[in-house]
């Protein structure tokens, strides 16, 4: 008993001691936070978590076909080594994210890390990574707190190419209080991160406007019966609802507000997790005129690049983009690629050695003109730049469904 | 025995306070009078047309526990595979244009082909999964009906994929009825009338024919029932037969009400309903009805009603509260139900 | 007889049918077992008509068989080459009417998949007759290889740790895309033969034994297996740890959970409940954040959440003491869903963080030492395991644990024998709660956040499930029920999807198959073989219906 008890503890001492990221010299590199060997002709090894099971997977599989995509834009391969996507499943919730980014952290040939979709999964994911001084590039999470200037330091070595909630929430209150001209809002959300964040920000902005937010209400996203809900709005009499939920309990709504007497002219306005052909299969015919506040993803607002990659993203996967961080997927991926390129030393017999600060680093200095818009990181790895616009839907055919047609830009 | 008082006095709190909370919130809201009479009607009018749809799934369950005393947690997936079926029916016919200019032909389609779906895979899953614990006691019975309810889910979403699909919506559903001054929807209004046709010759069944009175026979006393000669194999196939086409009913109504059908639709208004049917005293047929009709009101009504004066935010996110604190409290203080149960041995 | 074979291969295609429509097959078949030989999706075809040739036995019987049993997914080929069903069926896609015809066409295609399940069906059917020596060597040889191909991605990540021989052998058995046919063939042999030395050694040193033996060496064999456990993470590194350190979660839940329904007989759905307790207010006493009560250390926090969990499982058992069985289930479920209709709602918001959760919560650290890895994490869970099966065990013993037995088996009884019904019930619940709550408690440390959704009505399902597959009041049982619900489907993470799936057809399988368990407790399996015998006696009245308790 007392022998494995001694086993059993010295076991625990190696292991603690051993797993954290620590200076090493490899080869010709140096770095402290320890460098990655990448044999003569072995994969680049791209780690990635996103949402690839389960209501929301349009959201993730769509960012998975972004990445893919940048790397066929290189040629699969990167000095010689060709590229290896390892996509994991989250389920875009806390303990997937965890799982998920334990897996890729304990692959010591994972490079860098891209994704996930869900700020619930990316806020244990994130440190968990950088724990082995593995960069994670976000692509689809908007959770402000994610690159506020508070953030922890094990949040250091997280990036994203995509906007903060803080920002979509802002420009939506501008555009209700000063383009549709509505005085007072009643917002609604799902019990969800994002949709409790987003609609707050917007409601405080709202206010700050000099708007009235008449309430704040909640549902369950399982929710069918809106109807008592509606009314209860309708006896606040609203100019707008803003309801930036996903998409079961977003149809829901917009079907059964169009039915509620007293909601004859309240506007309805939703949220960046309702852009896909789902939403509008799950709306139906009440989907028509229904408008959604997103960044700006016309080709005039977008980088230079943006109409070649949609020609090839439906000549890859036979569909129009099928949800709306496909842009900053591929963005992503690039800014990893680019910096691996500018980090990774090559030996005489071929293999390649890439320093994890000399990455982190890298990333943080990379600038270059993506198809989502220039993308630059600040200190806090905020890369994106955001240009808002609002998208309205025209047609309930979900065959039709395409960011720029259906639902089209009207502002600006 | 001083210990069973410090009980009592635990539960008489607890019945004072849901009761003050009650009555102080009703009060309040009233007095605040923020709601038109029309409004609260409208309250009434969409309580009932969800209450309808909990009260006809909740027959399925209590005949089934009546007869085997097995909660069969599949029931409300069950529902589902009725409305999956009713949707690849209802489609075409809508596309067509069928189902507006024929709407009593469409819906006589829809209703057949989601009552024959859902009535076999209720009468195979009795077969495959329920029939060879007739004997057993303890929880395995329910695990495997747990069991069968992920394993219907599941092979539905890999089938016809995650993605929530869509209802028509034909025009003559979308139009009004004025009652006595108030619009009512005639969605609505026709699917709870048609709830109510469907419950009562159920009902007719149940209480009339042979195999409904041997129904009874085997729910009071199944070995008795056996003694005298009541094949009970097939009796439980009847009860399931009952059941499902029951659920293969509200299973297109209620997407008829809400559009939406999705693997995952079942669960959530089958936990409902089996707390209606307890609700209304289970074995009791309408007990059920009753329970269901009043589960729908309180979820409809209760959030504005008790707690919109109370000031408390976003009353609807604690619908869920409202509904299994009734339960809850009913099966604390009045654990027979509503109506009473009716099964002759005491609960297992 | 050949009537009889070709049912059972019918009812096998039909199985073969099934996971193709539902998309199974497909997601099998994009997995190789040995890189551009055999796919998964291929070898569950060959398993399934295998099986059915199996089942019908003799060799002739089984060819029959095994060739109905390809009838039907030919018969899928066939229709879905004639009938466009895609827009219905997602699952039938092109790619798996290739993968059905082998990319050979329709009329060539069935021609191949019905002679490839006859003779499936024949080796099936020879399988059961071939001498037990050839069985010994071959069919844990082809178990090996499909381990070793199907968990290549983990393998591969733990071998990676390592450098000099261990590199030069992983690269020799795989490629970056899985296993090779000459590390097939080397693992199939070596394992083959092993099996074959150590098999003859160990039979003839199991015949000497007694019977009592036999049960000492299954305790030795457990311990081993469990040891092999504990060392596993520190050896495999964090990915292994992190999955076991679920396991060992649910071990500790589980366990709670079997205190009040394997011992006590209380049917018991809102278990979730005590874990959420102890996991927010492990949050609240410990987070660095603006909804933080105080700032304890973990070690301080933790028995406070114990403590916590331990008062709100009195309290959730108070209302519902004089609810029972089925009724007991529906009530316990109402208050576990309401526990996390208020942890999610605004209105409690302002203490407990509504939908944002609790965030920043710090790591456990001893000394110096910070718990911050899986690893380390894993072994927290592993001593408060320890330390709660110590508890369960010593419970199980005790004159409470006898209480609660005569409870279970019947309420009246036990009270006229002098038993207080009112202790033993909350006893149960508030010791219930404690492991929960400690399992809660290790979960917001793991988490670093607490969001109120994880705490939904499926993990309490999934707990009732683990204790009632692993062999309810089996503290054994609990550990294998965990690892099977749900090491098993982490490790196999990309067949995600589809994890439910599975789950309920274990579910059900393992009801019918197995009610008692895979280790049921003694005394359990005892009781359940006494029904046997009662069954077999009143086999008249065989259609009755289960009769309460």
């Amino acid at each position: 008993m007392r022998n494995i008890l001694n086993i059993l503890l010295a076991a625990v001492g190696v292991v603690v001691i051993a797993h954290a990221a620590s200076a090493a010299t490899v080869g010709p590199v140096t770095d402290p936070l320890g460098v990655i060997r990448i044999a003569k002709g072995a994969p680049i090894q791209i780690g990635a978590y996103w949402v690839l099971s389960g209501a929301d997977t349009a959201l993730g599989l769509d960012e998975k076909r972004g990445v893919e995509i940048a790397f066929k834009d290189v040629g699969g391969k990167v000095l010689g080594h060709p590229l290896k996507l390892n996509a994991e499943d989250d389920g875009c919730n806390a303990e997937g994210g965890q799982t998920a980014a334990t897996k890729l952290a304990a692959n010591p040939q994972t490079v860098i890390v891209l994704g996930p979709a869900c700020s619930s999964a990316a806020t244990p994911g994130a440190p968990i990574l950088w724990q082995q001084g593995i960069v994670n590039i976000c692509t689809a999470c908007t959770a402000p707190a994610l690159t506020a200037s508070t953030r922890k330091p094990e949040y250091d070595g997280f990036a994203r190419t995509v906007f903060s909630d803080s920002e979509q929430g802002k420009a939506d209150a501008t555009y209700v209080h000063n383009v549709i001209k509505a005085g007072s809002v009643v917002t609604i959300h799902d019990g969800s991160p994002y949709a409790q964040q987003l609609q707050q920000v917007m409601a405080d902005n709202f206010k700050k406007l000099g708007g009235k937010v008449l309430s704040q209400e909640a549902i369950a996203p399982t929710d069918v019966d809106m109807h008592p809900l509606l009314t209860r709005i309708a006896s606040e009499k609203p100019d707008l609802i803003y309801f930036p939920v996903f998409t079961a309990a977003a149809a829901q709504i917009l079907r059964q507000a169009k039915e509620t007497p007293g909601l004859e002219k309240t506007k309805l306005m939703g949220g960046g997790s309702l852009l896909s052909a789902g939403f509008i299969e799950a709306a139906g015919p009440s989907v028509v005129g229904f408008i959604i506040g997103y960044p700006d993803l016309s080709p005039e607002a977008m980088g230079k690049g943006y109409p070649k990659f949609v020609t090839e993203y439906k000549k890859d996967y036979g569909e129009a983009p099928i949800s709306g961080y496909h842009a900053n997927a591929y963005d992503g991926a690039m800014l990893a690629i680019k910096a691996i390129e500018k980090v990774a030393k090559a030996d005489k017999d071929g293999n390649l050695y890439i320093g994890k600060k000399a990455l982190r680093d890298a990333v943080f200095a990379e600038k270059f003109e993506g198809i989502s818009g220039p993308i630059a990181c600040d200190q806090y790895g905020e890369c994106s730049q955001f240009k808002p616009s609002v998208l309205e839907f025209n047609s309930a055919d979900p065959k039709i469904f395409g960011v720029g047609t259906n639902p089209k830009k009207i502002w600006p | 025995m001083a210990r069973f008082n410090a009980v009592d006095l635990v539960l008489w709190i607890l019945r004072v306070g849901v009761l003050a909370v009650v009555v102080v919130g009703t009060i309040a809201t009233l007095i605040a009078d923020r709601y038109t009479a029309a409004q609260w009607f409208d309250f009434v009018m969409f309580g009932l047309t969800i209450g309808s749809i909990y009260a006809q799934i909740a027959l399925g369950y209590t005949m089934v526990y009546g007869v085997l005393r097995l909660i069969n947690f599949a029931h409300g997936d069950i529902v589902m595979t009725g409305a999956f079926a009713g949707y690849f029916v209802a489609t075409p016919l809508d596309r067509s244009g069928f189902l507006d200019a024929h709407p009593v032909l469409g819906m006589g389609a829809i209703l057949a082909v989601a009552i024959i779906t859902s009535t076999s895979i209720a009468v195979l899953t009795e077969r495959i999964a329920y029939r060879p614990f007739r004997r057993v006691v303890g929880l395995a019975p329910l695990i495997c009906a747990i069991g069968v309810s992920f394993f219907l889910e599941q092979t539905f979403r890999g089938m016809f994929g995650s993605a929530v699909k869509s209802y028509p919506s034909p025009s003559w559903q979308r139009a009004t009825f004025a009652v006595g001054g108030f619009n009512v929807p005639r969605v609505d209004v026709l699917v709870i009338g048609l709830a109510l046709v469907f419950m009562g010759v159920l009902y007719l069944i149940v209480q009339r024919t042979k195999m409904g009175t041997a129904m009874r026979a085997v729910a009071e006393d199944g070995e008795a029932a056996a003694l005298m000669g009541i094949d009970v194999n097939k009796v439980v196939v009847f009860t399931f037969i009952l059941g499902g086409a029951m659920a293969g009913i509200a299973g297109v109504f209620y997407a008829f009400v809400y559009k939406q059908v999705y693997f995952f639709m079942g669960f959530t208004p089958g936990i409902k309903a089996f707390g209606a049917a307890v609700l209304g005293g289970i074995g009791n047929i309408p007990g059920a009805m009753l329970g269901g009709f009043f589960l729908g009101m309180v979820e409809s009504v209760g959030p504005t009603l008790f707690l919109d004066g109370l000031g408390i935010p976003a009353p609807y996110q604690l619908r869920d509260l409202i509904a299994f604190t009734l339960l809850i409290m009913v099966l604390i203080f009045r654990p027979q139900g509503l109506l009473g149960e009716r099964m002759a041995r005491k609960r297992a | 007889m050949m009537r009889r074979a070709v049912l059972i291969g019918l009812a096998f295609g039909a199985g073969a049918v099934h996971i193709a429509i539902v998309g199974v097959l497909l997601m099998l078949h994009q997995r190789w077992i040995v890189i551009d030989v055999m796919t998964l999706g291929q070898a569950a075809l060959f398993l399934i008509a295998g099986g059915a040739g199996a089942m019908a036995g003799r060799p002739l019987t089984g060819l029959v068989a095994g060739a109905a049993a390809a009838v039907p997914v030919a018969a899928l080929a066939i229709i879905m080459n004639t009938v466009p069903l895609q827009w219905m069926f997602i699952a039938l896609s092109n790619d798996l009417f290739q993968m059905l015809t082998l990319g050979q066409g329709l009329a060539s295609g069935c021609i191949i998949l019905i002679g490839g399940g006859a003779l499936a069906g024949l080796l099936g059917a020879l399988w059961r007759t071939a001498p037990a020596l050839l069985r010994r060597a071959i069919g844990p040889g082809l178990i090996a290889v499909t381990v070793a191909g199907v968990f290549q991605e983990l393998i591969q990540l733990m071998l990676q740790n390592y450098e000099g021989p261990v590199s030069d052998l992983r690269e020799f058995i795989y490629t970056w895309e899985g296993l090779s046919p000459q590390g097939a063939l080397t693992i199939f042999l070596v394992v083959a033969a092993c099996s074959e030395i150590f098999g003859s050694i160990w039979r003839r040193r199991a015949a000497r034994l007694e019977v009592r033996d036999h049960r000492r060496e299954r305790l030795v064999w457990a311990g081993l297996a469990l040891a092999a456990l504990v060392l596993l993470p520190a050896v495999a590194g964090s990915y292994v740890g992190q999955v076991l350190m679920l396991v060992g979660l649910y071990i500790l839940m589980g366990m709670g959970l079997n205190l009040e329904v394997g011992l006590a007989g209380l049917l018991d759905l809102g278990f979730v409940a005590f874990f959420a307790v102890g996991a927010y207010s492990t949050a609240l006493m410990t987070a660095d954040s603006p909804h933080a009560l105080m700032h304890l250390t973990y070690w301080e926090a933790m028995p406070i959440a114990v403590l916590l969990s331990i008062g709100v499982g009195v309290l959730f058992g108070l209302p519902v003491l004089g609810v029972r069985g089925d009724y007991l289930a529906v009530a316990t479920m109402g208050l576990g869903e309401i526990v996390r209709v208020i942890v999610q709602s605004d209105f409690a918001a302002p203490l407990l963080g509504g939908a944002q959760g609790i965030l920043q919560i710090p790591k456990p650290s001893l000394g110096n030492v910070l718990l911050g890895n899986p690893v380390a994490l894993f072994y927290l869970t592993l001593v408060a395991s320890a330390v709660a099966a110590f508890v369960a065990w010593r419970l199980e013993n005790s004159r409470l644990g006898r209480a609660w037995m005569a409870l279970r088996d019947d309420e009246d009884v036990a009270q006229a024998l002098g038993i207080n019904l009112v202790r033993s019930k909350l006893l149960a619940y508030g010791l219930g709660a404690a492991f929960a709550g400690l399992a809660g408690s290790i979960f917001a440390t793991m988490l670093s956040s607490v969001y109120p959704s994880s705490f939904q009505l499926l993990i309490s399902i999934n707990v009732l499930a683990l204790i009632i597959v692993g062999g309810m009041g089996s503290l054994p049982g609990v550990v294998l029920g965990s690892i099977a619900l749900i090491g098993l489907p982490e490790l196999l993470r990309e067949f995600g999807e589809y994890r439910y799936l599975f789950y309920g057809a274990v579910l059900i399988v393992m009801m019918r198959l197995r009610p008692e368990g895979l280790w049921p407790s003694d005394v359990r399996q005892r009781e359940l073989h006494a029904t046997d015998e009662t069954v077999a006696l009143d086999a008249g009245t065989d259609a009755l219906p289960a009769q309460p308790r």
